[in-house]
């Protein structure tokens, strides 16, 4: 049998394609066939115009998706279809998707609680400082410039000695 | 010092409430309870969702051992949840000790807790270590300083994951931060009875904060009981959080209050026919479900705190409620039992309590 497309060479790739409900058979040489592969290739796979689709909305994932934990293996797309984190590192790893996420979260992406003994001084000392200013903020929102005088004493009095600021 | 000797029975607690049903405690007639849970991770461990079997075991033995050595309470009994049947899992739920999610999970993982059940720690739930302690009454403030306390004498033998940005590090990022879910149970039969109860949630809603069924997430409201907490971990401190709930709390134990006296000056007679009807059934009923008990003892209570009632006290209320939960009739039972044979004797046992009185 010939190739139906070139009518040339030996044709032996034969396809069924189905359009519809229409059977139609195609008996092809290789490099003919070649060709429509290629052509085949130019339609977008499902993943593809989900990709797509999510760049609209989300445009964060598709910069993040191709990143992958190297410590415990979960990718950026996995952890946004199921919400949940694999390991600490995470944090770090997906940081720059994960901040718009919590900034929409939480309304902030510092954390200004607790910090465990074990994380040093230094550490706890930032933390109160960053808990005063807020306290600071608030006093002057209110107008409650008796307790923000009060306040700015004990952030000079905290940061004095640790020479930030 | 370690772990009780004698082996957990869960049996033993089968006959009581646990401290944080006791009624007692600030507002304790609107508040029921007050409950904080931390959220903590191992470092240098995944989170149990990218855990291997090996990992969870090693994570579930580690942690289980440090809060041994921690000497929280002296009776801490710890049980490993693989060893116990569906039915004992249903009824820690049923008593606030682990939640649906731990009950249900699988894998090596566990909770400690002591007899008066204030306090207990989730061992490899979502995250390797939950700790909640829960009190009675309004007692936000008290819950705090004991979790702070828990949380410190383990942080000495646990290293945490932790990051000054991002504060403690959970598998879920609706959890980083403090790891803090600090929340208060409500009855509020009147502001449900006159439809004002939206306006709560709606006003809460804007503080950041979030009403919850019974057993917390996702879980339906049931009895006209409902859990006020925060949505947000991360950006405010444990202590501004739980000030933004300590505010709001007054204000709807006074809505409750304005609404209940309405009903009273409104519609006395049949607010007082509502709530005898409720007791009344709960005397005489043959077949009772657990959505209408919660129903029935959400009226009773009610009246019980307007002196309508005057003849049972709010600690036998407190005792129904929970006694007569699916896990614990099974548990009382001995054995298994279907949701119709619950229901019949559920309805026996009220009617035996309630002659007691």
């Amino acid at each position: 049998m010939k190739c139906e497309s070139c009518s040339k060479k030996h044709a032996t790739v034969h396809l069924t394609e189905i359009v519809g409900t229409v059977k139609k058979e195609r008996h092809l040489c290789e490099d003919c066939a070649q060709g429509i592969n290629k052509q085949l290739a130019k339609i977008p796979s499902p993943t593809e115009i989900l990709t797509s689709l999510i760049n609209q909305v989300a445009p964060e994932i598709s910069e993040m998706s191709k990143i992958v934990c190297p410590v415990c293996g979960l990718s950026y797309l996995e952890f946004r279809s199921h919400g949940r984190l694999g390991c600490p590192m995470d944090y770090t790893i997906f940081r720059k998707g994960l901040i718009p996420l919590l900034e929409k979260m939480h309304g902030s992406t510092q954390h200004v609680g607790k910090v465990p003994s074990r994380a040093g001084k230094d550490l706890i000392k930032k933390n109160e400082l960053m808990q005063l200013r807020n306290e600071l903020n608030k006093a002057v929102e209110k107008e409650d410039y008796e307790k923000a005088a009060e306040l700015r004493d004990r952030i000079y009095e905290l940061s004095g000695d640790t020479n930030e600021d | 010092m370690s772990f009780q000797a004698t082996p957990m029975k869960i049996s033993d607690l089968a006959d009581n409430t646990g401290e944080w049903l006791r009624g007692t405690g600030a507002e304790s007639d609107i508040v029921i309870s007050s409950r904080i849970r931390l959220a903590r991770n191992v470092a240098r461990f995944p989170f149990l969702s990218r855990a291997n079997v090996k990992q969870k075991r090693e994570l579930e033995e580690m942690v289980s051992n440090k809060i041994k050595e921690a000497e929280i309470t002296s009776d801490l009994r710890y049980i490993n949840l693989a060893d116990i049947d569906s039915v004992d899992r249903l009824f820690l739920v049923e008593r606030h000790l682990i939640s649906r999610e731990h009950a249900g999970g699988e894998g090596e993982r566990g909770v400690a807790f002591g007899k008066s059940e204030t306090i207990s720690l989730m061992v490899n739930e979502e995250d390797h270590l939950r700790i909640q302690v829960i009190r009675s009454g309004f007692e936000l403030k008290e819950a705090w300083k004991k979790i702070d306390e828990v949380d410190n004498k383990l942080e000495k033998r646990l290293n945490y994951a932790y990051s000054s940005r991002f504060g403690y590090l959970t598998a879920c990022p609706t959890n980083v931060g403090t790891g803090m879910r600090a929340s208060v149970m409500m009855h509020l039969p009147a502001l449900g009875m006159t439809h004002h109860i939206e306006k709560v949630f709606n006003a809460v809603m804007k503080l950041g904060l979030v009403v919850r069924g019974l057993y917390g997430e996702g879980t339906q409201v049931s009895g006209d009981l409902y859990q006020i907490s925060n949505q947000f971990t991360l950006g405010k401190s444990e202590i501004e959080i739980l000030e933004i709930i300590e505010g709001v709390i007054p204000r709807i134990t006074s809505y409750e209050r304005m609404a209940r006296k309405a009903l009273i000056s409104e519609s006395r007679e049949q607010l007082e026919d509502r709530i005898w009807r409720s007791y009344g059934m709960l005397k005489v009923a043959r077949i009772i479900s657990s959505e209408e008990i919660m129903h029935l003892l959400s009226q009773v209570r009610m009246g019980v705190n307007l002196g309508i009632i005057n003849d049972i006290e709010m600690k036998t209320l407190n005792e129904l409620f929970i006694l007569t939960l699916p896990g614990h009739l099974q548990k009382l039972e001995g054995r298994e039992l279907t949701s119709q044979q619950r229901n019949v004797i559920r309805a026996a046992y009220v009617r035996k309590r309630l002659e007691m009185t």
